[in-house]
């Protein structure tokens, strides 16, 4: 439902000194385009510098391995933070990046409680999420410069699973970095143009949570997790 | 201004290094006192005193940032106006605060000036951030004899000048000023040295109040000091 | 609380704010900190005038093609399954809402720090109707559990605070027993606001910038409380100030890099997070009902006026940051949850000068504001014409300063007044002077000599000096 829209905007054209328009697309054409230039020279490894030089500053600590080496390095990083319970997506990509054994036995033989993101099982999903001591995701885009995971969200993809856990963890994939947001958005907005529906919640997650509020000290781990690590993965 | 001994600096020192120097007895206020504190009509009639008294100047030279500025403002306050407006545009091209015509148009970056002791320097706002003119005093400071230099802590911060602003919000301009004293202090500086005379009025006033020991001093009465 | 935070007028408010001296001491060293990181991040980046400039353009086109955007903006969230209600008044966006939380039976509900909304008061309507509403950001919660105290920034809310007033509120509310160290403070109010977020019905946000091509809103915080505002209840309200809008995600992406950057010197916040409606089928978390409530509230009053370019503000807070009024006198003293020259300029516009005509005398137009604002806002100029108006459309200035612009009128204009007028000033002080000073002058000097010394005017006039001077041809 849409309500008062016409009375709305009459008067914001009315103010505009125009009649209203919401037919003709307005014409973009901007003078400057910085974004166009900032790190857009760089390739992936330099890239992966840029990213690694970030996670210093964003308190995030930045793990780099190989796909197969991947299980080991998640399961160390796991015990590292403390073990269990896991709360993690449901995604194809735990299959493909071999982790399967990992997540259904290694861990279930040692009592490490792990629980997928199943969309059925309804507000039970957020109730283990916020058991969870650690989150893990993998990251859909992942942008160097400012150290930022996108996540779109939806199905077995749950908002919940990098906000409400202690600690998170993202499984970065060496090919989604690019320069920065901008590579991200422009990904985001082709997709629209293209008439695909987009998910109807995207995280750009840029290390744990924090807050300056008291006398301007900056403290870690707010209301989300309190540790955050990227695990890069060299492609298959 | 009332600051006679500004202008007799300024004239000493542009002749010295060869300008030939008019003072046309026309000239009254540059209008701004009245224009920022929203009189914009009154301030017009000094305004177009002011163009019309330096239409026939090669170059306007001024010892203050913010007249200067001012100069420049008139092309926009007389936007709408078809005589005005191109006067104005003509004294804006030609118009130039001492430091920057030193430095940028006569290119001299040494004046052979003489000053023994520490200074630090107040960047006034309305030179750095309107008219833009940022290195040139410095520039020219550093080449003077003797001179030592001392940063002075949040320099960017206005000294609560502000034209009326001084006695409509005497309390806040106070507590403004009081800082600037402070941080003058703690540089420990013999003389706190700017480019416009309404801060240095203003700081000036309030370390003589407060029995301070620095020496306030405008930069052409340095660039002049031998 | 609506926008108007107080009754007590701006030179009383002074006043007592001045003599407050941690909040003064809290607040320098807050703005020597975001002001160094804003320019260490702008400087980074590199090419931070053309950043403004790009941002600057898109904010100008946004406004004046504001129609469109909206239209576009709800048209495609409606497809989403969200509803939009477009509101002229505080009121009716308030009205809205509330009809919205009892529909669903909402008796708690979470809200994320927005302006708007406190703009509009909306928590104080929805606790009249019985309601508990919990603010989430640490700041803002502070700020709550405090009786209510109003905000004095606009991105760090509770800057006026220390941490010990932190303590003793904790105490005093939430039986905290612990230290005054941030650290444990931030670690208590998260475990309390957890059980809030999993229990609450209804969240609201604000929006920092809405998507028209997607209808989608932006929110961006440091915390995660927007994500989790949004994630865990049912029914979701974003309230958004009318011009905070995007075409495309583009716009979107260099908006928020000006904003974080600007704001706190990041070049992200940890969560930016878009919304485009309520959860698909098939989601086992975020709102089954999505809401937007676009609120006008005198904003639309500004467009096509000489004000206009005061509605590009990103809400960064970069002009507060500077400014040096602000800095000795806190934000209360605005009595506007808009404080600072973006609050000097907004306030009156939205407020009235009836209230608030105090506030554009409230700078020494040092232009700090302008040369900050990563949209180019002319801020100054903008407080300049303000005053403009107050004297020449309002005629509200004081009679006395009236004759005196008169005077200066006809004194500045004219040669022989102005040339007499310098002449004679040095006899007309005499009495006045001591030592080449006056301490304690007449008339309008008063004002100036209760605080610091005047100069008083040379006996040997720069005029005589001059004409004496060029006699001689330039010898000394």
């Amino acid at each position: 439902m849409i309500h008062y829209r016409d009375s709305f905007l009459n008067n914001v054209a009315r103010q505009l000194g125009r009649s209203p328009n919401t037919s003709v697309k307005p014409e973009r054409s901007w003078q400057f385009r910085p974004q166009d230039k900032t790190l857009t020279d760089r390739n992936q490894d330099e890239l992966l510098t840029v990213l690694r030089d970030q996670c210093r500053l964003i308190h995030t600590e930045l793990i780099e391995t190989t796909s197969s080496k991947l299980s080991e390095v998640l399961e160390a990083t796991v015990t590292l933070y403390g073990g269990g319970p896991i709360s993690i997506w449901q995604d194809e990509r735990f299959t493909e990046f071999g982790l399967d054994t990992l997540v259904n036995e290694t861990w279930p033989a040692r009592y490490v409680e792990v629980n997928e993101w199943r969309a059925e099982r309804g507000r039970e999903n957020i109730a283990q999420a916020e058991r969870a001591n650690i989150g893990i995701t993998f990251s859909d885009i992942t942008l160097a410069e400012s150290g930022t995971v996108v996540l779109f969200a939806g199905g077995g993809k749950g908002r919940s699973v990098s906000l409400l856990p202690r600690n998170y963890i993202a499984l970065v994939p060496k090919s989604t970095i690019v320069p920065r947001m901008t590579q991200a958005a422009q990904e985001i907005s082709r997709r629209v143009q293209a008439g695909e529906t987009i998910s109807s919640c995207i995280n750009f997650i840029t290390g744990p949570s924090n807050s300056a509020d008291i006398e301007m000290n900056l403290v870690v781990g707010v209301h989300g997790p309190v540790k955050a690590a990227y695990i890069v993965i060299e492609d298959r | 201004m009332f600051q006679a001994d500004v202008g007799k600096a300024t004239v000493e020192v542009l002749e010295r290094l060869g300008c030939e120097i008019d003072f046309p007895m026309g000239q009254v206020c540059c209008g701004q006192p009245a224009y920022n504190s929203g009189y914009v009509k009154e301030s017009k009639e000094a305004m177009k005193k002011m163009i019309a008294t330096f239409e026939n100047a090669e170059v306007v030279v001024t010892p203050s940032g913010s007249c200067a500025t001012m100069f420049k403002e008139y092309q926009h306050i007389f936007h709408d106006d078809p005589i005005w407006r191109p006067r104005a545009e003509r004294l804006a091209a030609k118009t130039y605060e001492l430091t920057e015509f030193i430095v940028n148009v006569m290119k001299v970056e040494d004046v052979g000036a003489k000053l023994n002791g520490v200074a630090t320097y107040h960047p006034s706002c309305h030179m750095t951030r309107l008219l833009g003119v940022k290195d040139a005093p410095m520039t020219l400071l550093q080449n003077v004899e003797g001179l030592r230099f001392e940063p002075l802590p949040n320099a960017h911060n206005c000294c609560g000048f502000g034209g009326t602003f001084s006695v409509k919000m005497g309390n806040i301009s106070e507590q403004m000023v009081d800082e600037k004293v402070d941080s003058t202090e703690r540089t420990g500086a013999d003389f706190l040295i700017g480019a416009d005379g309404g801060c240095l009025m203003n700081i000036g006033g309030r370390i003589e109040r407060r029995g301070k020991k620095v020496r306030v001093m405008h930069i052409a009465e340095v660039l002049n000091s031998r | 609380m609506a926008m108007k935070i107080g009754e007590g007028k701006f030179k009383e408010n002074v006043n007592k704010n001045i003599e407050d001296t941690f909040m003064r001491g809290a607040v320098a060293s807050a703005q020597e900190r975001l002001r160094t990181r804003r320019l260490d991040a702008a400087e980074e980046l590199g090419n931070w005038e053309e950043w403004r400039s790009h941002g600057e353009e898109i904010r100008q086109h946004v406004l004046n093609n504001l129609d469109y955007y909206l239209h576009e903006l709800a048209e495609n969230l409606q497809k989403r399954g969200g509803h939009v209600f477009f509101a002229e008044t505080a009121d009716e966006a308030n009205r809205y809402i509330s009809e919205v939380v009892k529909a669903n039976g909402g008796k708690k509900i979470l809200k994320a720090k927005s302006m708007v909304t406190e703009e509009i008061g909306l928590n104080g309507v929805l606790e009249e109707e019985g309601c508990e509403v919990i603010e989430t950001d640490l700041g803002e919660y502070i700020l709550q559990l405090d009786e209510h105290d109003p905000p004095s920034h606009l991105v760090a809310p509770a800057l006026h605070k220390n941490k010990e007033q932190i303590r003793d509120v904790f105490t005093q509310k939430l039986d905290y027993k612990m230290t005054s160290k941030p650290e444990e403070l931030a670690l208590y109010a998260r475990e309390k606001l957890r059980q809030e977020f999993l229990s609450a019905d209804i969240g609201i946000t604000g929006c920092n910038f809405a998507i028209a091509e997607s209808g989608s809103v932006g929110l961006v915080t440091n915390e995660g409380n927007a994500g989790l505002v949004s994630d865990l209840p049912k029914t979701q309200v974003v309230v958004m100030g009318m011009e905070r809008i995007v075409p495309t995600f583009e716009e979107f992406e260099v908006l928020v890099g000006l904003l974080t950057r600007s704001a706190v010197g990041q070049k992200l916040t940890s969560y930016i997070t878009t919304l485009s409606g309520p959860r698909e089928e098939g989601d086992a978390d975020g709102p089954e009902e999505f809401h937007l409530v676009i609120v006008d509230n005198g904003r639309s009053k500004i467009l096509g006026t000489e004000f206009q370019s005061v509605l590009q503000c990103i809400r960064c807070a970069a002009c507060i940051n500077v400014c040096p009024v602000y800095r000795h006198i806190g934000g209360h003293s605005y009595n506007s949850i808009y404080p600072g020259p973006i609050g000097a300029v907004l306030t009156p516009l939205l407020g009235g000068y009836d209230d608030f005509k105090d506030l554009p005398y409230a700078s020494t137009l040092c232009a700090a504001c302008t040369d900050a604002c990563p949209v180019k806002i002319p801020l100054h100029e903008l407080l300049h014409k303000h005053r403009q108006v107050i004297v020449e459309r309002e005629g509200r200035a004081p009679v006395s300063e009236k004759l005196a612009m008169k005077a200066f009128g006809l004194g500045a204009a004219s040669n022989p007044m102005y040339a007499a007028g310098s002449k004679m000033a040095a006899a007309m002080m005499k009495p006045f002077t001591k030592n080449d000073r006056i301490s304690n002058g007449p008339g309008p000097l008063k004002a100036w000599t209760e605080i610091r010394e005047f100069p008083a005017p040379n006996r040997e006039r720069f005029r005589d000096w001059f004409k004496q001077h060029e006699k001689g041809g330039g010898e000394q």
